[in-house]
């Protein structure tokens, strides 16, 4: 089963491992293509180090220093303090019980349109099915600040083309459609899968293409109809896709950012100013100026899509290595 | 019928009445999805048709809701040419926006060099050659490029603070430059291109490690390159959160993302106090024309990079 091979790579891989645990590494290195390995790495482990290591290790040290306050303006060794006070803070659950509440509605609208939309496709073979294609991929060409645009345009009943929509539930102006209590999941889960579910599509598109002529073939000899062949042929075989999928959004879901931050701007500040854990890393930051408090918001966050993304990494089964 | 032209007609029984895959007749659940498909596609492609209209329309037909369906009628160059006077207007002495406009050229193009020169010969060692913590750091790539890069931003921006280069942009092109991404696709290209054979024939040949990636390797990887360009193009273009954490300081050396950000908010749509005191009005049309404009070098990458993004969709973002 894959689940045991990938906890045995999970278990193997961080570590240097001895050569005579490595099945298949036949010969021992040569200096000369480790020399060479290293040489043709440096630029990337130069980048690694300022993008990745360094910044994260130098959060750990500021995140146990102490802040400077009026009071006290002394910096110096603060153990886990900073942690305390982001833990303590009135908004830091309340963060993560609106990242929750999205991720509950946005979530499985998100995976049942991928999944549903790129079995669609993939019934539809020839011109029209990738025209379809083509037409999910529109949105998500429009990244960030500009998908967030659109939705302004869409969001302000004053100019929408969905204005009638807006009426039909008796609001006016952009900020009612924002700051009614209970509507911000659902309107970042709209400006969410309309930027996002374009591009999931080819992906696991990717793997229903990979599934071969033959199967569905032999499926549809033993009288499987069209819903069946989706459902307990092609379903199974995409599997490690849709988990990709849901892993990889999952974890989007925690650094949610632009979208509430941009939103409170839009409805005159009607939306309370730190909706998600990355705002308030932001606000610890821009504007308490407690940078032990800000890299110690960024390190939990850090954690929590760390452990996401080696979830994603070793039970996907998308990235085994040394199979070509 | 297009499935007649795809799939050669099957002699064998099928549950449609004998009649060969291929010819089905408008069954009800071949209707129900071609109507479903078409449905969620006007869902998706009509917004985009408004807003895109949206920039060429004036405030008063807005105003007035003019034009039509979604506005079409109201369409003309000279309400773009309008908007743009207001648009570039923007800032103490004007001509902001199109300073942002170089600058997003600047570091996302900056980024995206540095990442396709540390990406190719990264790739191409993790994949063809043999060292301790190989593994390692290929663990790490992978573990990287699935995280979502907002987590780190406020780390950098600490990082950057520390060496006092918070509002320069050099910064941010190098930390743009960390596209593990990049390394991903490389090390998948060389796997699949450069066979192992051909480095042993090179090593036998007396050729060195690095001269065998610059000979060989590099050679080959054109389609490599150009797909890690345009992918960290892509995602540096459209980047907000690190920008705006290291750039926010400088006005001058914003980039367009955090740009219109500074534009909705000078919008008397939505903040009338600020915008009282400015010359330049920012309605609906103007801000739509200025995300149209932002988005004018990403079609352009789009379409040089479109024959590799074709031929590479099974390289894709997962090993197909």
């Amino acid at each position: 089963m894959t689940t045991a091979l990938t906890e045995e790579r999970a278990a193997g891989a961080p570590a240097p491992t001895p050569p005579a645990k490595r099945p298949r590494t036949r010969r021992v290195s040569r200096p000369s293509e480790t020399r060479g390995a290293w040489t043709l790495m440096a630029p990337y482990v130069v980048l690694l180090m300022i993008g990745g290591i360094i910044p994260v290790g130098y959060a750990v040290k500021t995140s146990l220093e102490r802040s400077p306050t009026p009071l006290d303006p002394t910096t110096g060794f603060g153990g886990v303090d900073s942690f305390k006070t982001v833990f303590t803070d009135y908004r830091f659950l309340d963060t993560f019980t609106n990242v929750f509440a999205t991720l509950v509605v946005w979530l499985p609208i998100m995976m049942l349109g991928i999944v549903g939309l790129a079995l669609l496709i993939h019934a539809s073979p020839g011109r029209f099915g990738s025209t379809m294609r083509f037409v999910y991929y529109i949105p998500g060409a429009l990244a960030g600040i500009a998908n967030f645009v659109l939705w302004v345009y869409l969001l302000n009943p004053a100019q929408s083309p969905i204005e009638g929509f807006w009426n039909a539930l008796g609001i006016e102006t952009i900020k009612q459609a924002v700051a009614t209590p209970g509507h911000l999941p659902f309107i970042l889960t709209a400006m969410m899968f309309f930027q996002g579910v374009g591009s999931w599509i080819i992906v696991v598109n990717g793997g229903l293409n990979g599934i071969s002529e033959e199967t569905l073939e032999a499926a549809s000899l033993d009288g499987a109809n069209a819903w069946q062949l989706a459902w307990h042929v092609k379903l199974p075989i995409i599997k490690p896709w849709i988990g990709y999928a849901a892993l990889m959004n999952l974890a989007y879901g925690f650094q949610l950012f632009l979208e509430p931050q941009l939103l409170d701007q839009v409805s005159s500040n009607a939306l309370p100013d730190q909706w998600t854990p990355t705002q308030l890393g932001y606000a610890f930051a821009f504007s308490n100026y407690n940078f032990p408090a800000a890299a110690a918001m960024s390190l939990i966050l850090l954690v929590i899509t760390l452990v996401i993304g080696l979830l994603i990494v070793f039970r996907s089964g998308l990235f085994g290595e040394e199979e070509h | 019928m297009t499935q007649v032209a795809v799939r050669p007609p099957v002699d064998r029984p099928t549950r449609n009445g004998g009649r060969p895959r291929g010819v089905e007749t408008w069954s009800a659940g071949r209707l129900a999805r071609v109507v479903t498909m078409l449905f969620v596609a006007a869902i998706f492609a009509l917004p985009v048709l408004g807003f895109i209209a949206m920039a060429f329309r004036s405030n008063d037909g807005v105003a007035a809701g003019d034009g039509g369906f979604l506005g079409l009628g109201d369409v003309s160059l000279d309400n773009a040419r309008y908007s743009w006077s207001q648009v570039n207007g923007f800032g103490p002495d004007g001509g902001l926006f199109t300073r942002w406009m170089l600058n997003s050229l600047v570091v996302a193009g900056g980024g995206a060099v540095l990442a396709v020169l540390a990406a190719l010969p990264a790739g191409y060692a993790m994949a063809r050659l043999r060292f301790r913590l190989r593994r390692a750091v290929l663990l790490v790539t992978l573990v990287t490029m699935v995280m979502p890069n907002t987590v780190l931003v406020i780390p950098l921006f600490l990082e950057v603070n520390a060496v006092g280069a918070v509002g320069e942009l050099w910064p941010v092109a190098l930390i743009m430059g960390f596209f593990p991404f990049g390394v991903y696709l490389s090390y998948i290209h060389f796997m699949t291109t450069m066979p192992r054979e051909l480095v042993e024939a090179a090593r036998i040949d007396g050729l060195t490690e690095t001269a065998i990636f610059w000979r060989i390797g590099l050679p080959i990887s054109k389609q490599a390159a150009v797909l890690v360009t345009f992918f960290a193009f892509v995602a540096n273009w459209t980047n907000f959160f690190l920008p705006l954490a290291l750039l926010s300081s400088v006005q001058d050396n914003q980039t367009v993302s955090i740009g219109l950000q500074q534009l909705i908010g000078a919008s008397p749509l939505f903040n009338p106090t600020v915008a009282a005191g400015l010359d330049v009005k920012l309605y609906m049309p103007q801000l739509a024309l200025a995300t149209f404009i932002s988005m004018l070098p990403l079609l352009a990458v789009f379409l040089g990079a479109q024959k590799f993004l074709i031929r590479g969709e099974t390289v894709g973002a997962v090993k197909g």
